[in-house]
């Protein structure tokens, strides 16, 4: 399981999203006309949902989930091998395929739709392969004129079906939008095994799956047959969108596919717990459009079951970990942040210098001529410092006196500063007056291994390029002015 | 088809003979009639300008792009049926280093060759691959994400999975390609090793300089093999031209490495 | 299967649209011609910068910008609806940008999600407030040219009236028509290589977001009548039949009209044949079209390819020398 997002949050994470909807519907069921109903009749839909004693609600309930996992499985193969608008173009070219598998005996025969669908959509892909081998046209016009021309020849035959005497009671243009209402038994069943078939087949076959997403010229290489490994997955993805189509429809499908994976992708770096996140992703927005779906007569399943996906990748594009855009900036923040500190206690250091560390506290106004800074900015920056127990501040806030821990980080980071800048000079025949502003730089990311290293390396060397004294580990811990001497100076930093 | 398998002295057949390969894209010819025989234990440097078919030829040697003409027999047998005993580096930029796996996963993938079709990588398989990097000094980073490596470290990762296909020929492009002076050191260092325990190398190189320093024997080539030898009889500024063509940046580049070499 | 597709009848299904409907058919024809134009116009710089999905993603987001201007104006006026597309088409445009930039998703997967989020709920408020926006979900999808010509007429002249939707696709396709010609070297150079435009002084950028904002506004005035699908294939179609027949822009641009044309008439005799959605055939016969030209391109076609790898031998490099081992 993934230490980044244990079930049990994203089970959470499922029932806010249903309370969500549930609260948007109750408070919408005034103003809204769905329909003839009203709010009550909302709740009692929902009541009626959640007792699960409708077979039409386990069907579509049951449905929607298989075909979750199903998409988040086989999305994350075409996510991670930048095959996406793949999985669009597949899903619209099944249409033709839907509509052909109807008229084999003009009804809604689950197995005769699934073999017509897959058959389209392997006829469409492999279209795009022939036109990206064969013209000079580029792979996403490719995508888009397959796309464009399967599916207008599907909506040609759907129309054509509409105006058969059996044809209005057919059911073949919920295929557009998907109506979960609609799964019957039989259609669960067919999710059932397909859903288990493609959870085998990547099962038994993961290792070659992964290298083959990887690095197809190791992976043939190493022996695997690419090319069935591709089309295999292919197949598969065709399997996955044509079980999700009744439920989703023909339009959404790839979104079922695309985005719970971009989700899973933000969260995780193996692709095992990816399959297994996206999967869970799929579940739960599956899930979650059935259930708003089924709360008016009139409402499709799969924009609902696509809004579901998107909020899980909302989330997880704002919020993950590693990967999340609010975590990141917040990361540079705090980054930011930490440096100006590190700068503001290096200047004090070098005030205390300049006057040989008489044991006085430092002066804003010193600080604001030393750094050219005004003096609201110093005093905002001194008090950052106090809020972080570097630093306290005397005399109406207008002196500064270091901490033990604030003298400690201030000596490191001047001695950062003087030790790289010595190493460039010595080690790296950089010329003195050039290295500064590297240091500046470096200072704050010297790790403290990557020090003693340095120390070393420059044979604990006291003085810096320019002439000036290195403070070394004994000077901080005993928050002495640094020198060569050893002496028990007492308290330059420390609270008189 | 027996008479066509060379033999080393020992007895078994060369590592790697190329006949009469030719390549094609489109109507344009990359490669054209290349014969090489590649003796065993040798580290061999394929070297010439851009658009040389330098890569075209190793990736064509391992079946991966259909050739016109000829064939690539491997240990005496065409690769197909004899897969176990090639390692492959690719070039770096031939990956997504964004894929969700991690360095001890990229690693494995080297020892697939040696499992079965439904077999997970077994605990002997893991002790391989972490012995693989260690020896690349990658260790400490084998549960990175591999998109948090530096571009040497990428490459090193790279090496360690060819290693852990404990193979006895190994294709290798550009393994040098933006990397740091340190680990190209390294990467030659292991190169040696590996020749001297009785592998074969065959590398991709684009800088002429080093290359002299860097192999024993040298593929000069520009669509056809301009010469193939031991470095010292190779490396001669007639043939470097030759290979070269009229470039003159290239040329001068030549004649300063030639001039080093006396 | 026979009750499904009829006897093609030649009196009936070529010669009677024009004879006695002729009057409703010229508006669905030009309705589609004008829509496959400027679709085809804007679509040959989507696809030389790359971006024809970018064009399907606009085309199916445009959804809900047209259905809340519905809802915030109580109207289907022209002013809202074009705000209300170009607004989404903007939002989508940037989701997209966003979503790749910001986080390690590639811009395949970041433009599949943006548009579905996006045309789902577009769907979602259609099906909520149906009664109100007076769309339907399969309009949205294949429209309803067929009732182009019996939409509310804007009198023009005394004696000469067209319907508003075929008006003000005229009008969009004639626009389009005036940027290519007027802008040709800037859209040429700017789809070409955007780094040497900005180093003639053309705003790369400008031109993007312009070529996104046009796109917007010939997706929504289209929408209406002939559905989303219509618009994804008439920004690829015409233009890629086009590629494969010539290699120069100005040809390419001419030849983009003329697969329009063909495919819009062609369109409608195929649908009164089949008695289907007639946007649908329209895409039909541009897909034929298509296929025609990949096929029998005299540049580079399946057959003159077929007939080239059957001739073909090598021609061993000249200017190398080989120096015998």
């Amino acid at each position: 399981m993934s230490r980044h997002h244990p079930p049990s949050t994203i089970n959470c994470l499922r029932y806010v999203l249903i309370a969500l909807g549930l609260l948007w519907f109750g408070l919408d069921g005034h103003a809204a006309k769905i329909g003839e109903m009203s709010d009550t009749t909302v709740l009692e839909q929902a009541g009626r949902f959640f007792t699960f004693q409708d077979p039409a609600v386990r069907y579509a309930l049951l449905g929607s989930m298989l075909l979750g996992i199903c998409c988040g499985v086989m999305g994350s193969f075409i996510v991670v091998r930048k095959l996406a608008l793949v999985g669009d173009a597949l899903s619209h070219a099944v249409l033709p395929g839907v509509a052909l598998g109807f008229l084999w005996n003009t009804s809604k025969d689950p197995v005769a739709i699934f073999i017509g669908a897959t058959i389209a959509g392997l006829i469409g892909t492999a279209a795009v392969g022939a036109i990206k081998h064969t013209t000079k046209l580029k792979e996403d016009a490719a995508l888009g004129l397959v796309l464009a021309a399967f599916f207008s020849v599907g909506i040609c035959m759907v129309t054509m079906i509409q105006r058969l005497p059996t044809g209005n009671k057919s059911g073949v243009d919920k295929f557009l939008f998907g109506q979960a209402a609609a799964l019957g038994a039989n259609d669960v069943k067919l999710m059932a095994i397909i859903t288990v078939v493609t959870l085998l087949v990547i099962g038994l076959f993961y290792k070659q799956f992964l290298v083959t997403s990887f690095d197809a010229g190791f992976a043939r290489v190493t022996g695997v047959p690419v090319q069935v490994m591709h089309y295999t997955l292919m197949l598969m993805l065709a399997f996955a969108v044509v079980i999700a189509l009744q439920a989703v429809g023909v339009v959404l499908v790839s979104a079922m596919l695309i985005t719970p994976a971009a989700a899973a992708y933000l969260l995780t770096d193996r692709l095992h717990r990816m399959l297994i996140l996206a999967a869970i992703f799929g579940m739960a927005s599956g899930a979650a459009g059935a259930f708003m779906s089924f709360l008016g007569p009139s409402l499709p399943t799969g924009p609902f079951m696509v809004l579901g996906g998107s909020a899980v990748f909302g989330a997880a594009f704002l919020f993950a970990p590693q990967h999340g855009v609010i975590m990141r900036w917040w990361r540079r923040r705090s980054r930011s942040l930490r440096v100006q500190r590190e700068n503001t206690l290096k200047s004090i250091y070098h005030v205390l210098e300049a006057r040989d560390f008489k044991p006085e506290g430092v002066t804003a106004k010193e600080l604001a001529e030393k750094r050219r800074e005004t003096l609201e900015d110093i005093l905002g920056q001194l008090r950052e410092l106090r809020r972080h127990d570097l630093a306290t501040l005397q005399d109406d806030e207008q002196t500064v006196f270091l901490t033990p821990d604030g003298w400690q980080r201030a000596c490191a980071i001047v001695r950062n500063h003087r030790l790289w800048e010595l190493y460039l000079t010595n080690a790296a025949q950089v010329a003195a007056d050039h290295v500064h502003e590297d240091a500046e730089k470096i200072e704050h990311v010297l790790g403290e291994d990557v020090v003693r290293q340095l120390e070393k390396r420059l044979n604990y060397a006291t003085h810096d390029p320019h002439g000036k004294l290195i403070p070394g580990e004994a000077d901080m811990l005993r928050g002495s002015a640094p020198s060569e001497r050893i002496t028990d100076a007492v308290g330059y930093g420390k609270r008189t | 088809m027996s008479a066509n398998i060379s033999t080393t002295t020992s007895g078994e057949a060369a590592p790697l003979e190329i006949h009469d390969l030719t390549v094609a894209y489109q109507k344009k010819p990359v490669l054209w009639g290349v014969d090489v025989t590649v003796p065993k234990g040798n580290l061999v440097g394929i070297v010439g300008p851009n658009g040389a078919g330098k890569s075209t030829l190793i990736k064509a040697a391992m079946g991966l792009l259909p050739v016109s003409s000829g064939w690539v027999k491997v240990f005496g047998t065409p690769l197909k049926e004899n897969f176990r005993r090639v390692g492959y580096v690719p070039q770096r930029e031939s990956v997504d280093w964004d894929f969700p796996v991690n360095v001890m996963d990229l690693v494995l993938m080297g020892r697939y060759g040696h499992l079965g079709v439904f077999q997970r990588p077994t605990k002997r398989d893991r002790e391989i691959a972490k012995e693989c990097l260690d020896k690349v000094k990658m260790l400490p980073y084998a549960n990175r994400q591999i998109a948090n490596l530096s571009g040497g470290q990428q490459q090193r990762v790279f090496l360690a999975r060819a290693l852990a296909q404990e193979a006895d020929l190994y294709f290798m492009d550009e393994p040098f390609a933006g990397v740091d002076a340190a680990t190209e050191a390294a990467i030659i260092e292991l190169l040696h090793e590996l020749k001297s325990k009785g592998k074969t190398l065959l590398v991709v190189h684009h800088d002429l300089p080093t290359a002299r320093n860097y192999f024993d024997m040298l593929l000069l080539l520009n669509m056809r093999v301009v010469a193939f030898g031991p470095t010292e009889e190779v490396f001669t500024y007639e043939l470097l031209q030759k290979t070269y063509g009229g470039r003159l940046t290239i040329l001068s580049e030549v004649a300063e490495a030639v001039r080093t070499k006396t | 299967m026979s009750e499904l597709i009829p006897p093609f009848d030649w009196q009936q299904h070529v010669i009677a649209p024009w004879t006695e409907g002729f009057g409703a058919n010229i508006w669905i024809v030009l309705m589609g011609f004008f829509v496959a134009t400027a679709c085809g116009l804007v679509g040959n710089y989507l696809m030389m910068r790359r971006m024809a999905l970018v064009g399907d993603a606009i085309s199916h987001s445009v959804l809900p910008g047209i259905a809340i201007a519905f809802l915030l104006s109580h109207s289907r006026g022209t002013v809202p609806m074009f705000i209300g597309a170009l607004v989404a088409g903007m939002i989508t445009t940037i989701l997209i940008e966003v979503i790749h930039k910001k986080s390690r998703v590639k811009q395949d997967a970041a433009i599949g999600i943006a548009f579905t989020t996006l045309f789902a709920i577009g769907v979602i408020l259609i099906s909520l407030y149906a009664s109100q926006v007076d769309l339907d979900q399969e309009c949205v999808l294949y429209g309803e040219i067929a009732f182009v010509p019996f939409g509310e007429p804007v009198q023009l002249t005394d004696a000469f009236s067209a319907p508003v939707p075929v008006f003000r696709m005229g009008i969009v396709a004639v626009i389009t028509l005036i940027f290519v010609v007027l802008f040709y070297k800037q859209l040429l150079v700017s789809s070409f290589d955007a780094g040497l435009a900005t180093s003639l002084g053309i705003n790369a950028t400008f031109v993007h977001y312009a070529l996104m904002c046009w796109l917007s506004i010939t997706v929504v005035s289209a929408f209406e009548s002939v559905g989303a699908i219509l618009v994804i294939a008439m920004l690829i179609l015409p233009g890629a039949t086009a590629f494969l027949l010539s290699h120069r822009l100005p040809v390419i641009h001419a030849l983009t009209v003329l697969m329009a044309a063909l495919s819009s008439l062609l369109g409608l005799h195929l649908a009164t044949w089949l008695d289907c959605s007639m946007a649908g055939a329209m895409v039909v016969m541009a897909s034929v079209l298509f296929v025609l030209a990949w096929i029998f391109s005299p540049l580079d076609g399946l057959l003159v390819r077929w007939v080239r790898q059957r001739k073909l031998h090598l021609e061993p490099p000249e200017e190398i020398i080989v120096v015998p081992k």
